[in-house]
């Protein structure tokens, strides 16, 4: 007999951190652990508000909890954001694919992502740091709109301190009142630095649409294979298993085949960067 | 498709002794003293039924009771039988409901054929419907030849018969006054052999009598002549080439109201909503419509489709082109009921005649260009 696929798991909601604004971690411990791997997503429910598809931000080694960055965004988001510790959240899950960590292994592993497309690449990131040795590098280029709206601000200091870590941040602009010492500009400015090689190297993508889009073009530019540009899109994925249709992509479900797709997988269908 | 009945040695298997010849009153009758007198498992008999008020060919699915007048041929019931095996409203989880034997008469072909597009959907290695699957164990589905079409009636035209051959648990063929049975599943044959042991049966044959035959292939001659009109091609891939203004021209008249999807057998499109009361997690599923604006909006506001042009567009692609890749049959049966619900008098046939017939252009590459 096959689990109910609509059955959620309890988890329970260990603490929050607020990232910015608008953007807050919740670190939640399920009932039983939910092993995924990296570039995975979840259904996350609040009971009676509703559920939606949220990215792991945690290392897949880190078993015992998960965590979870969700950006305010409408009425389900709304509500994530006032639970407090000890409220009860659901889960479903894991769903989808992966990042293909094996084919990242003895590579220099660009990662490009901003805003609160960071919280898939702050998996991906924590989980390469966890086996580090595997890898040759990993460039870090993060966006954000100001420097107020950067995710993750306690941990970049740390991160970067890593001899095979080269981590770079730029923010569109810095509003008076605001300080800020690093690079100014939209994120995908930052590849102009980049010192790996383009040929051989995979880049994984993840940010809002729009960034996404010129990102992937300015990655080709360069010379990145479009079978080595991993993006990680986002549809509405309702249920998360390939029946709601709702995250239909020409002939593609991004909830079943995706959400981690090569370029060179979607280039051709319709409406992938709306 | 292949399937076994169709090798002579099977043929001769299923049709031994489960192929039977009663009288159209007795059957009904059956189906009556099923209820009434509890014989066999079915609890339940649901089929198609005259409107209480007025006279009509047009049919309700409804349970029988003392009053209703059922209509078992003719042809398909306004609404789909995914009304019953998948509700418009249903909890999913908690999912724990066990519910008595059904039995669904009247069921016409092109819900038969929907129903298989349901059954890979619905139930398959990577997923089960529990809902779904609950109906579907319970229910035997006693399928009726068409007698009769509605106007907007074209099985013909999508590679379908108005009677089923396959995919049924038992078929009923309109024979003058008698109904002559054969069964397809086990569970076709237990009721079979329920009607056997309770109702006078005339005859047995053990093939498919010269008459019914004839009267198929005049009723398939009928719906073919009243869709003659339209043509049948290979496949549908051209509507993926047609342009954005032969999209808005034929989606003019259409408000979007998600009629077509909701009456339509093959959608299935779900949403999911979270109902749940102090730590239990419940699960109800409702029907959603990709007709409508917010349907693949995602928070952010960004949607791939939000254009009414754009939707409409889509509906017809997954009906015709991303379903028959998915499902290896296309997501259209033929029934025509989406012409039937429109309010805007969108005719689903001519609207994909004229779109098959407009000149293909180049889509822009989705990429980054």
């Amino acid at each position: 007999m096959k689990p109910n696929p609509y059955e959620a798991i309890p988890a329970v909601l260990l603490e929050t951190v607020d990232e910015t604004p608008l953007i807050r971690t919740l670190r939640i411990k399920p009932d039983r652990p939910v092993p995924f791997q990296t570039g995975q997503f979840i259904e996350l429910s609040l009971p009676g508000v509703g559920e939606g598809p949220f990215t792991p931000s945690s290392s897949h080694f880190v078993t015992e909890t998960m965590d979870v960055t969700v950006m305010k965004a409408g009425f389900l988001t709304d509500h994530i954001h006032k639970a407090k510790p000890g409220d009860r959240v659901g889960l479903r899950g894991p769903y989808g694919s992966s990042y293909p960590l094996a084919e990242f292994e003895g590579q220099d592993v660009l990662i490009l992502g901003g805003g609160c497309g960071l919280a898939p690449l702050r998996s991906l990131f924590l989980t390469l740091l966890d086996e580090i040795e595997k890898y040759r590098s990993i460039t870090f280029f993060a966006g954000a709109k100001t420097p107020q709206d950067c995710p993750y601000k306690e941990a970049f200091p740390a991160w970067r301190k890593h001899p095979r870590v080269r981590l770079v941040r730029a923010v569109d602009s810095v509003p008076p009142g605001e300080a800020w010492d690093e690079e100014v500009g939209v994120v995908t400015v930052l590849l102009g630095k980049l010192d790996i090689d383009p040929k051989s190297s995979p880049a994984v993508v993840c940010g809002p649409p729009v960034m996404m889009k010129f990102g992937t073009r300015d990655l080709l530019r360069l010379g990145f294979r479009e079978d080595r540009i991993y993006l990680s899109m986002e549809k509405k994925m309702y249920c998360g298993i390939g029946q709601c249709r709702h995250c239909v992509m020409g002939e593609y479900y991004v909830c079943k085949h995706g959400p981690v797709f090569t370029y060179a997988q979607i280039k051709n269908e319709e409406g992938i960067w709306d | 498709m292949f399937y076994w009945t169709s090798l002579p040695f099977f043929r001769t298997f299923f049709q031994k002794g489960v192929r039977l010849l009663i009288h159209a009153d007795d059957l009904l009758a059956f189906l009556r003293r099923c209820l009434n007198e509890r014989i066999g498992p079915y609890r339940e008999v649901y089929l198609p039924v005259k409107p209480d008020d007025h006279d009509s060919s047009a049919a309700t699915l409804a349970p029988l009771r003392e009053d209703s007048r059922p209509i078992l041929d003719g042809y398909r019931a306004i609404d789909p039988v995914k009304l019953l095996l998948y509700g418009v409203r249903e909890r999913v989880a908690p999912f724990d409901r066990e519910s008595p034997a059904a039995l669904l008469a009247g069921v016409k072909a092109c819900d038969i054929k929907a129903l298989e597009i349901l059954d890979r959907a619905l139930i398959n290695d990577d997923f089960v419907d529990p809902a779904y699957r609950s109906w579907r164990d319970r229910t035997t589905v006693l399928s009726f030849d068409c007698t009769d079409a509605a106007l907007t009636c074209h099985c013909t035209l999508v590679g379908g018969k108005p009677y089923a051959e396959t995919g049924f648990d038992a078929n009923a063929a309109r024979f003058g006054d008698h109904f002559f049975l054969s069964a397809g599943t086990s569970k076709g044959k237990a009721l079979l052999d329920l009607i056997r042991k309770h109702v006078r049966v005339d005859a047995t044959h053990d093939k498919i009598p010269a008459a019914v035959e004839a009267r198929r292939a005049e009723m398939t001659a009928r719906v073919e002549a009243q869709n003659a009109a339209f043509e049948r091609p290979e496949d549908y891939d051209h509507l993926k080439a047609s342009s954005a203004e032969a999209w808005k021209e034929e989606s003019r008249e259409c408000v979007g109201c998600g009629a077509c999807t909701h009456i339509c057998p093959t959608c299935y499109c779900l949403i999911l909503n979270d109902e749940s009361r102090a730590a239990n997690f419940i699960k109800v599923r409702s029907y959603d419509s990709c007709q409508w604006n917010g349907y693949a909006r995602v928070a952010s506001g960004a949607s791939p489709r939000p254009r009414m042009d754009e939707r409409f567009r889509h509906r017809y692609l997954c009906k015709l082109v991303f379903m028959k890749k998915e499902f290896g049959s296309l997501g259209c049966t033929g029934c025509g009921r989406c012409t039937e619900a429109c309010p805007g008098g969108i005719d689903f046939r001519s609207a994909v005649r004229r779109l098959m017939e407009t000149p293909p252009i180049s889509r822009p590459a989705a990429g980054v260009g």
